[in-house]
C-alpha cells in the first residue's frame, strides 16, 4: 500500500488510522497499539502460535477503529503471511468482508467475535484439551483454516505403527539428514510420546517437559517461542515412534525459536517488534511454528496421505518449507511461507547435531537442563545433553 | 452409597476388589470390575440385544483383540471367547439376532464373529482403518455399514466381498451411530451428516455442527414413540450438542451443554476440559450417559436439562460406554484415550458394570 507522505513530513493527522503506511510504524502496529484490555495482551501471549494469528486480527481492529483500519489491516495480514499461518489470516480477513463497509453495528459484531475466538483459544490453550481439533468461532460457518482434526485414535495408531516397525534408529538419522520422508515425522512424535513415559525410549525429560509446560503458559517473546517448540514436539508425539528423532525437535526446536529474532529482524517481517507485542509466538510461527501450527494439522493429514508434508514436519525449518509447498490439502498458504522465509530456511539449516555433549554446554545452560523448567531468558539455544535426557 | 437407588445392590456389593484405599482411584465407584481385562486400552464396548438372553458384553481393545462376556444377574462376569485382528479394534456391534459380533479394525478389515461356531471371517475391507461399524436391519434387506478413515461409508452384505453401497464422506469418518431409520455419520473437519435407511442407505441431510470442535461420538435418541428423532454430538471440548432433526422450534430445542470439565458451571476459574469419549442412551428412560477423558462419566437428562449424577474420578479416562438392552447395566472402560499424547505407563484397563438401581 501507498506510503503517507504526511507522516514523511511528520504531519499525518489520521495517525494510527491513517489508511495509508507508515513506514517505520506500520510494523509495529501490533505492538504499538495500547490494549484495550489486559487480558487480550495476556490472550496473545498465552496462545500458541498456532493461534497467534487468529488473535491478531482482533488487536488490530481494536487499535484501529474500523472505519480507517482497512488498509493497514492488510499490510499487517500481509505481513503475518509471511511468517504465520497465511491461510489462517487470509481467511480471516477474508470471512470479514464487513470490514470493507464499516459500520460500528457491525464493528461491534465482529469485535465481539474476535473477542470470542479469542477466549476460545485462551481456554483451548490453558484447559488442556485435544489440540488437533479444528475450530469455528461461530458455529454455522466454516472452519477457520489453519487447524487440522486429528482423533486420538489415529494418533495412537501411528504411534503402534511406529512400536511394531521397530525401526526408531533408523528415524534418528533420517531426522540428522532431514531427509523429508514420513517416518522421521513420525519419529520426532513418538520421541515425545515416550516422554511422557512408554520404557524403552531415551526420553528428553527435561527440555521436552519444559518445552511442553510453555505451551500452555502466559509468556513473552522467550516463552512464547519455547512453547512453539512445545507445541512442535507434542505435535510430533502424535506420531508415535522414533525416540531419537523427536529428541531432535525439541532440541532444535528452542534453537529454532531463538533464531527466530535475528531472522525477524534480517527479513522485514511484521514481526518488528515481536516482544513488544508478544508476537514471540508469531515470530515462532513464522517457523517451526508453521510447522507446529499448520502443522499440526497440516502435515498430520496429509501424514496420512502423501509422506512429502509428513517429512515437512520432521525436518528442520527449512526443510519443512519446501515438504510444505508441497504437501497437499493444507490451507496455509505455504506458497507464502516458502516464499517469505527464506531467511529462515538459510538460517535453520541447523541442527545436524541433537545433542551437545556436556562439556560444551556453559554452567548455566547445564543448569538450565537440569532444571525442572527452564527459566525465560535463559533458554539454551544448544540441545541438551544426551546424558541428561531419562526416560 | 446407594447413588442410584438400591434396589439391586450392585452398586454396592462386596465385589469391589480394591477394598477402601483411599488412593486408589481405580474403581471409586465400587462398581463390578470385569475379570480378564484387555491387556491394552479398551476402544469400544457393547452389549448383546434383547434377542439374546442373558447379557453379553463386547470389547475391542487396542492389544488387537475382541472379548466377550457374560455377565450374570449377580454382577459375575465369565469370560466366553476372544478373537483376533491384526490391528486394534475400534469398534463392535452386534446383529439383530445376537448370533454375530462384527469388528472393525485399525487393519482396514471388518470382521463377521460368529459366536456359537467361535469362527470370525472377514466381511469388510477399506483403504484405511475402519473406525465405525454398524449393524442395519430394515424391512427389505440387512447389512452391515462400516465408516472408515478412507472418507467412504460402505455397506457390507455379509455374504459378497463388494460392497453393496459405497458412498463417500466430506472426511474420515470419526463416530456414527445407527438406530433404524436413521443413521448419522460425525467426520472429521466437523462434518456431521444424516442419513435415510429406507429402502437403501441415501444421504439425508448435511448438517452444519453444532459443536466448534473436533467431533468425538454421536448415539442417536428417539422418541416417546420409539422413533430416532435426534442425537447427541459429543467433542474434544467437553461439550455435548443434542440436536433434533426436525424439531418444532430450532432455535429452542437444539441445545449444548458443557460437561466434562474440572470446574463444573464455575466459569470464572481456569477450566480443564475434557473430550468426551462416548454417549450412550438408556434404552428405557432416555437418559443419556456421558464418559470423559476425565475419568467420569455422568447421566444427563436432556429434557428437563438438567445433570443427574456425576460419578466420582477415576484414575484413568473412560473411553467408552455402553447400556444393556434392558438399561439395567451400564458398562464403562477405564482404559488410556490418548488424550494426552503420549503412550501412558500403565496399560492394564478394566471395565466396570454398574447396575442401575433406579432404573
Amino acid at each position: 500500500m501507498t506510503i503517507c507522505q504526511f507522516f514523511l513530513q511528520g504531519r499525518c493527522r489520521f495517525g494510527n488510522r491513517c489508511w495509508n503506511e507508515h513506514p517505520g510504524s506500520g510494523g509495529a502496529v501490533g505492538g504499538r497499539q495500547p490494549q484495550p484490555s489486559g487480558s487480550n495482551r495476556r490472550g496473545w501471549n498465552t496462545t500458541s502460535q498456532r493461534y497467534s494469528n487468529v488473535i491478531q486480527p482482533s488487536s488490530f481492529s481494536k487499535s484501529t477503529p474500523w472505519g480507517g483500519s482497512r488498509d493497514q489491516e492488510k499490510p499487517s495480514f500481509g505481513s503475518f503471511d509471511s511468517g504465520a499461518s497465511t491461510s489462517r489470516n487470509r481467511g480471516f480477513a477474508l470471512s470479514q468482508n464487513p470490514f470493507a463497509s464499516p459500520s460500528s453495528d457491525e464493528d461491534k459484531d465482529e469485535k465481539k467475535l474476535l473477542e470470542g475466538i479469542v477466549k476460545d483459544m485462551e481456554v483451548w490453550e490453558s484447559s488442556g484439551q485435544w489440540m488437533f481439533s479444528v475450530y469455528s468461532p461461530v458455529k454455522k460457518k466454516s472452519n477457520i483454516s489453519g487447524f487440522t482434526d486429528i482423533s486420538p485414535e489415529e494418533l495412537r495408531l501411528e504411534y503402534h505403527n511406529f512400536l511394531t516397525s521397530n525401526n526408531l534408529q533408523s528415524y534418528l538419522s533420517e531426522v540428522k539428514d532431514g531427509v523429508n520422508q514420513a517416518a522421521p515425522t513420525f519419529g520426532f512424535g513418538s520421541r515425545q510420546t515416550v516422554t511422557f513415559g512408554s520404557p524403552g525410549f531415551p526420553v528428553n525429560n527435561s527440555s521436552s517437559g519444559s518445552a511442553q509446560n510453555f505451551s500452555f503458559k502466559p509468556s513473552s517473546g522467550f516463552a512464547a517461542a519455547t512453547s512453539g517448540s512445545a507445541s512442535v514436539s507434542q505435535n510430533t508425539p502424535a506420531f508415535g515412534a522414533a525416540p531419537s528423532a523427536s529428541s531432535a525437535i525439541t532440541t532444535s526446536t528452542p534453537a529454532f525459536g531463538f533464531r527466530k529474532p535475528e531472522i525477524t529482524s534480517a527479513a522485514s517481517f511484521s514481526f518488528k517488534s515481536p516482544a513488544a507485542s508478544g508476537f514471540g509466538l508469531p515470530r515462532f510461527s513464522g517457523f517451526p511454528a508453521s510447522m507446529a501450527a499448520g502443522p499440526v494439522g497440516v502435515p498430520v493429514a496429509p501424514a496420512f496421505g502423501s509422506s512429502s508434508s509428513v517429512a515437512g514436519f520432521g525436518g528442520a525449518g527449512s526443510r519443512s518449507h519446501t515438504a510444505f509447498s508441497k504437501s497437499s490439502g493444507d490451507a496455509f498458504g505455504i506458497s507464502s511461507m516458502s516464499a517469505s522465509l527464506p531467511v529462515s530456511s538459510g538460517s535453520t539449516t541447523t541442527d545436524n547435531v541433537l545433542f551437545t555433549p556436556k562439556d560444551q554446554l556453559t554452567a548455566e545452560e547445564l543448569e538450565q537442563f537440569q532444571s525442572k523448567k527452564f527459566t525465560l531468558g535463559k533458554i539454551p539455544l544448544k540441545p541438551p545433553p544426551v546424558e541428561l535426557l531419562n526416560i | 452409597m446407594s447413588l442410584f437407588g438400591t434396589t439391586s445392590g450392585f452398586g454396592t456389593s462386596g465385589t469391589s476388589m480394591f477394598g477402601s484405599t483411599t488412593t486408589d482411584n481405580h474403581n471409586p465407584m465400587k462398581d463390578i470390575e470385569v475379570t480378564s481385562s484387555p491387556d491394552d486400552s479398551i476402544g469400544c464396548l457393547s452389549f448383546s440385544p434383547p434377542t439374546l438372553p442373558g447379557n453379553f458384553l463386547i470389547a475391542g481393545s487396542w492389544a488387537n483383540d475382541v472379548r466377550c462376556w457374560e455377565v450374570q444377574d449377580s454382577g459375575q462376569t465369565i469370560p466366553k471367547a476372544q478373537q483376533m485382528h491384526t490391528g486394534p479394534v475400534l469398534d463392535v456391534c452386534w446383529s439383530d439376532d445376537g448370533s454375530k459380533v462384527f469388528t472393525a479394525s485399525c487393519d482396514k478389515t471388518a470382521k463377521m464373529w460368529d459366536l456359537n461356531s467361535n469362527q470370525a471371517i472377514q466381511i469388510a475391507q477399506h483403504d484405511a482403518p475402519v473406525k465405525t461399524i454398524h449393524w442395519i436391519k430394515a424391512p427389505n434387506y440387512s447389512c452391515v455399514m462400516t465408516g472408515s478413515w478412507d472418507k467412504t461409508l460402505k455397506f457390507w452384505d455379509t455374504r459378497s466381498s463388494n460392497p453393496m453401497m459405497v458412498l463417500q464422506l466430506p472426511e474420515r469418518c470419526y463416530c456414527a451411530d445407527v438406530i433404524y431409520p436413521m443413521a448419522v455419520v460425525a467426520t472429521a473437519e466437523r462434518g456431521l451428516i444424516v442419513y435415510q435407511l429406507e429402502s437403501q442407505p441415501s444421504e439425508f441431510r448435511r448438517i452444519e455442527s453444532p459443536l466448534k470442535h473436533q467431533h468425538r461420538c454421536v448415539a442417536i435418541f428417539k422418541d416417546k414413540q420409539n422413533k430416532p428423532t435426534g442425537f447427541a454430538l459429543g467433542s474434544i471440548e467437553g461439550r455435548v450438542a443434542i440436536h433434533y432433526i426436525n424439531p418444532p422450534n430450532p432455535a429452542k430445542d437444539n441445545f449444548t451443554f458443557k460437561c466434562h470439565r474440572s470446574n463444573g458451571t464455575n466459569t470464572s476459574a481456569p477450566q480443564d476440559i475434557y473430550a468426551v469419549n462416548g454417549i450412550a442412551f438408556h434404552p428405557v428412560h432416555g437418559t443419556l450417559a456421558t464418559v470423559g477423558s476425565d475419568g467420569r462419566f455422568s447421566f444427563w437428562d436432556k429434557d428437563a436439562r438438567t445433570k443427574l449424577k456425576t460419578s466420582e474420578q477415576l484414575d484413568q479416562p473412560i473411553a467408552a460406554c455402553c447400556f444393556n438392552h434392558n438399561g439395567n447395566i451400564f458398562a464403562y472402560a477405564s482404559s488410556y484415550d490418548w488424550s494426552k499424547l503420549a503412550a501412558s505407563p500403565c496399560s492394564s484397563e478394566l471395565t466396570a458394570a454398574r447396575s442401575l438401581g433406579w432404573t
